[in-house]
């Protein structure tokens, strides 16, 4: 069975409101928003943002996330240290949550985002669909990345007693939270149907 | 007869696909991907009930707090808001206001755009501003983390009890409620309704 996409007839997609739209129009009648037939510099735009967000995971994982300043001393932890608190204070399952959350979510994603522009570049179009799988994924699971700067900011928020102990926010939160951003956008930019385009592209041409 | 069908694509994979033109209660999906193409939401009526109940418990979320705190007699608490002002104060305002837009103002947002778009239409009007609206629900609803937020209170009560006596304040259970109401109005409403030219009859 031979698949007929819109390339092949000419016609692009609203993204918003899923109208087709001849190739000429520049925005959607419907609702307004600009038309393209694929997102535009989706390829150098997803590997950019991917590519800052793998440097910026690096100061993000060896800086301290939170300070604590108490009677017994300053204490400053990487997201590592939580890890690793938690799992030897028999609170494993929490220990868990926050490494599946904060370490392997966000190198999973930009590998992932790599893999894909893989996908594209060099056309391995059988590998389409398990790509836009993973992809799927990486959409779904983006934001979670975002827990352990809620916990920051709520940890920060409650531990203000001023000579007992405090928590302050560390400068890795930054880094973090900059990464996690970066590979949302880069989720964002890519466009699945990259994948899928070489096969339809070459049954017309022949 | 047979049946008025359209021409739509998927908007995952781009393979062009014919569905029925007068959408029934089903689900479509592209025959390639499995990507979702069409799946009817539920009546607006019910919606608006469902975001207006979230909106109003979205007041005391303001000033109700969420987690107490007690170490040796002092006593610290915490509401959601606050949590955000104090990483502020500390100057990091990247962070407390992209956290407090995600976790909080976006889901209030999402929920007063929803209501905005849809009762014009229930009361049988389709103002011109309301594609307007619909974009920015559309680009909020990829920022909007209240449920990430939810998870990240209860990771902070395992983390902080260990440092004194900790009590969960009402804003937490109100904040569940407040998600959970949220999350069935977001689930509920399907967007591609409001465009189909019979939403004016639901």
């Amino acid at each position: 069975m031979r698949w007929r996409s819109d390339i092949d007839a000419g016609v692009q997609l609203c993204l918003h409101c899923r109208k087709l739209h001849p190739l000429e129009r520049q925005r959607c009648d419907r609702c307004g928003s600009h038309l393209f037939q694929r997102k535009p510099h989706a390829v150098i735009k997803t590997f950019s943002l991917a590519l800052s967000a793998l440097l910026l995971l690096i100061p993000a994982n060896l800086l301290p996330m939170m300070v604590v300043h108490s009677l017994v001393g300053n204490d400053a932890g990487t997201i590592m240290d939580g890890v690793i608190y938690f799992l030897e204070h028999g609170e494993a399952w929490i220990g868990i949550v926050i490494f599946i959350a904060s370490v392997f979510v966000p190198f999973f994603k930009v590998t992932t985002l790599f893999y894909l522009l893989f996908i594209v570049y060099f056309r391995l179009r059988d590998k389409a669909h398990g790509g836009l799988r993973l992809y799927r994924i990486i959409h779904f699971i983006g934001k979670w990345s975002m827990l352990d700067i809620f916990v920051v900011a709520l940890m920060v928020g409650v531990v203000q007693f001023k000579n007992l102990a405090t928590i302050v926010t560390g400068p890795a939160a930054v880094a973090f939270m900059l990464a996690v951003v970066a590979t949302m956008f880069a989720t964002e930019a890519f466009d699945t149907r990259l994948m899928f385009d070489h096969e339809t592209q070459r049954s017309t041409h022949g | 007869m047979k049946e008025a069908r359209k021409i739509t694509a998927c908007a995952e994979c781009g393979l062009l696909v014919d569905i029925p033109l007068h959408l029934g209660m089903g689900q479509y999906r592209c025959p390639r991907c499995h990507g979702l193409l069409y799946r009817r939401g539920q009546k607006f009526s019910h919606i608006i009930i469902m975001a207006t109940a979230a909106l109003t418990l979205f007041i005391p979320l303001t000033f109700l707090p969420v987690l107490d705190l007690d170490i040796m007699g002092q006593e610290s608490s915490a509401t959601l808001f606050k949590a955000f002002w104090v990483v502020y104060e500390d100057g990091y305002y990247f962070i407390a206001l992209l956290a407090l837009f995600s976790g909080l103002l976006a889901p209030a947002l999402m929920l007063t755009l929803l209501l905005a778009i849809l009762l014009p239409i229930h009361f049988g009007r389709r103002p011109a501003w309301i594609r307007h609206a619909y974009r920015l629900y559309e680009t909020m609803r990829e920022w909007g983390m209240a449920e990430v937020y939810l998870i990240s209170i209860i990771v902070s009560m395992v983390k902080l009890h260990g440092m004194g006596s900790l009590r969960i304040g009402p804003g937490f259970y109100i904040f569940i409620l407040f998600f959970l109401l949220f999350y069935i109005a977001a689930v509920w409403f399907n967007p591609d309704d409001i465009w189909i030219d019979d939403a004016l009859e639901k």
